[in-house]
């Protein structure tokens, strides 16, 4: 991929680790292996507000770091992100933009607006580019535009769409989505699609896995529910 | 995503251990761990490095667990070949000899075997052998290989050969050089994370081979 | 190959004077790998198996105690359990020499927190300094942490990877040891143990580790941090792997190492007008 040439052009890394151990290269000038969300996330915007999903599934290489991980995390009262990459990224990534826009959410005096939670995301993906390894999914609602979803994957750009999947598990549902998506559904259908779309991804994709979390978040409340992964009511 | 990583596929393992092999005035005492591991995990605690070759010929080998078997089950087809040939077991120097040639003829794909062969020679002397992965021997009076095998040299060296040491002391009989290599082994499992769980301890001497074992450490 | 920048003026020679890591040898030491294939010494890490847990009324955390240098045990007793605060303390796998700095400097920023602000310190406050630190400097502070504290809003169990990202859980192991002690821990975890069963648990997953995983060993350390008492650490709460044969070595004769030459040098001389002040 184009947005990723400055990465690839790092030197050849020869390193041998042995198997089963996740803080075993004895070459400590190196550093070590990271964590990363192996993951699906989606969001999908309704009339009225937006569903979110994700799995919960944490994986270094092989081994399952965390089998019930939050990957949607809240930034604002009514603006979630979905984070996908690499765990500490995302994680710092998040902390900033919270912080930020809570200090503009006290100066504005009312509730931020999601373009701006995720112009907040992308200006510092983008920036960093180089050194961050962050795919995100910014959801949410507000009074100015209703329900809203912005996907910023991986080079730091930020678009508008109404729905939104990202992550390693998310092109093996890609083509479940162009089909069965369509625009104008109901609170409720979303939800439905958006568990069935995860469930689906999760059991074939090996980084996403454990539970499927999803938030509904409208003008009144948030709903957060949670499905484990041995009582999936989707499946092949 | 990671920066690239180049995976290489290597035909040797590593499977650790320690062993050593003492020559005596008509004995020989020979030690070895049990313990086969691969990385930092443990395929099993029990499984031994030593092959009996003839009455009076014991062969040890650390290093790669696959090619010692094979090593071990090829030498003993050619000791029936010889006992067959000869109308005698092999002697030890005889062994010896042959095992270097058979080590030498995988000079470019090697056993990954770093063996120790220990007997009583024809004039009943204990005979130590130290050989290398490629077949290089000589007859030493005591030696040891594997993992552990740097920390268990200078212990044998002060109490066996007495280097650097102007006081006369006794050599050890039997029963010390044994008592040694129990101590030598318990220490050597103590800072060696692949030596440790049993071991096994071979006496050679004209009565024939007698074994005993003692516990190691299991962590 | 590392990229060094040499400074350019009295502003970048005060920037690295800074305080926090010196990087002064990097350019020799890169210099030394290209020409002269020399590499840099390896550190002592602790291949290690730590775990911790939640139960009713307390965090409960775990370690061995085998710090090894490659494939050699460096230390057959070592603490992995560091004080942060009388309330919090953490397990530590990874670089030993990054895990006793970075415990130590936490401990010694809480210590100034907790004067400053006259309350008793929060496990998440210590969770984020640590994690946006090790996060400033990219898993090179190879520091993989099982943090555990009961403050306030009640107990708090986080594991803190080398790159930074945090994940707070019931119950968690890491190291190398970890597969073998999160068996045993998925296995019996249930969030309705009580703090003699929590420790048994513990005791059991390190067990397995120190057993199962080559890099653990040695004995077991517990830590309790409960409510009322704060933290409490169990040195060698188990002591699975006593040394089983120690032979009876007679002492080495005096005089069996020959010496060659003697020499003996006076090095402290005593001044006579020199008066001792209170």
């Amino acid at each position: 991929m184009d947005f990723l040439a400055p990465r690839s052009a790092q030197e050849q890394m020869v390193r041998h680790v042995e198997e089963g151990c996740p803080y075993r290269a004895d070459d400590v000038m190196a550093p070590e292996q990271a964590v990363s969300t192996g993951t699906t996330i989606m969001a999908v915007e309704f009339d009225g507000g937006v569903v979110m999903g994700a799995d919960s599934r944490t994986s270094t290489g092989q081994y399952v770091a965390n089998r019930a991980s939050r990957k949607i995390s809240k930034v604002h009262d009514k603006i979630f992100v979905c984070r996908c990459g690499s765990a500490a990224d995302t994680q710092a990534l998040t902390g900033f933009v919270v912080n930020y826009l809570g200090q503009h959410a006290v100066e504005l005096g009312k509730q931020p607006t999601v373009n701006t939670a995720a112009n907040l995301f992308k200006m510092i993906a983008y920036n960093n580019k180089d050194n961050l390894l962050a795919g995100l999914i910014v959801a949410g609602y507000d009074d100015k535009r209703g329900g809203q979803v912005y996907s910023i994957p991986l080079g730091g750009s930020r678009i508008r769409v109404p729905w939104a999947c990202d992550g390693s598990g998310s092109g093996y549902i890609k083509g479940f989505i162009d089909s069965h998506y369509r625009p104008g559904m109901s609170k409720a259908e979303c939800l439905e699609f958006v568990q069935k779309a995860l469930c689906f991804a999760m059991s074939r994709d090996g980084s996403s896995g454990g539970v499927v979390r999803t938030l509904v978040i409208t003008k009144d409340k948030v709903e957060e529910s949670m499905i484990e992964g041995n009582k999936l009511p989707f499946g092949p | 995503m990671q920066a690239p990583v180049e995976h290489r596929w290597s035909p040797y393992a590593d499977n650790g251990g320690t062993c050593l092999g003492v020559a005596g005035e008509d004995f020989v005492v020979v030690a070895a761990d049990t313990r086969l591991s691969q990385g930092y995990s443990i395929h099993t605690r029990d499984c031994s490095k030593v092959t009996q070759l003839t009455d009076k010929c014991v062969i040890v080998s650390c290093g790669m667990k696959a090619d010692a078997i094979t090593l071990h089950k090829h030498l003993k087809a050619r000791l029936v070949m010889y006992e067959h040939q000869h109308r005698k077991q092999a002697s030890v120097t005889a062994i010896a000899q042959m095992l270097a040639t058979t080590l030498y003829y995988k000079r470019f794909f090697p056993y990954y075997t770093f063996n120790v062969l220990c007997g009583i020679d024809d004039e009943g002397k204990g005979a130590v052998y130290h050989y290398d992965a490629i077949g290089s021997f000589e007859r030493v009076p005591y030696t040891t290989s594997g993992s552990g095998s740097s920390l268990v040299m200078s212990v044998l060296d002060a109490q066996i050969a007495k280097g650097n040491q102007t006081v006369d002391t006794p050599p050890l009989d039997k029963r010390g050089i044994v008592e040694l290599a129990k101590d030598v082994l318990s220490s050597v499992g103590e800072r060696d994370i692949h030596t440790g769980d049993y071991a096994e301890i071979f006496l050679i001497d004209a009565s024939g081979v007698t074994p005993t074992r003692f516990d190691l450490k299991l962590d | 190959m590392v990229q060094v920048e040499e400074p350019q003026d009295y502003v970048d020679v005060l920037q690295s004077h800074r305080g926090g890591f010196s990087f002064e040898n990097c350019k020799r030491n890169a210099y030394l790998a290209a020409q002269a294939g020399i590499k840099p010494p390896t550190a002592m890490k602790s291949g290690t198996t730590i775990c911790g847990i939640v139960v009713k009324d307390a965090v409960i955390l775990a370690a061995d105690t085998r710090a090894t240098n490659g494939p050699m045990v460096a230390d057959k007793n070592c603490e992995k359990l560091h004080y942060i605060a009388k309330n919090i303390y953490c397990a530590g796998a990874g670089t030993a020499a990054d895990l006793q700095h970075t415990t130590e400097m936490m401990e010694s920023q809480i210590e100034l927190l907790r004067m400053a602000t006259g309350t008793q310190p929060r496990v998440c406050t210590v969770v984020k300094r640590l994690s946006s630190m090790l996060f400033k400097y990219q898993g090179y502070i190879g520091c993989a942490l099982v943090l555990g504290g009961f403050d306030v809003t009640g107990p708090h169990l986080y594991q803190i990877y080398p790159h930074g990202s945090t994940d707070k859980l019931p119950f968690t192991t890491m190291g190398s040891g970890s597969l073998a002690a999160m068996a045993i821990m998925e296995a019996e975890y249930n969030e309705n143990m009580s703090i003699e069963e929590g420790k048994k648990l513990v005791a059991k997953a390190i067990r397995s580790g120190i057993f199962n995983d080559l890099g653990s060993g040695g004995n077991v350390d517990v830590c309790v941090i409960t409510k009322d008492a704060g933290g409490n650490i169990l040195r060698n709460y188990e002591k699975p792997n006593e040394r089983k044969f120690r032979a009876q070595h007679k002492a080495f004769p005096k005089g069996t190492t020959p010496v060659i030459k003697e020499t003996i040098m006076k090095l402290v001389s005593v001044e006579t007008d020199v008066v001792m002040r209170d």
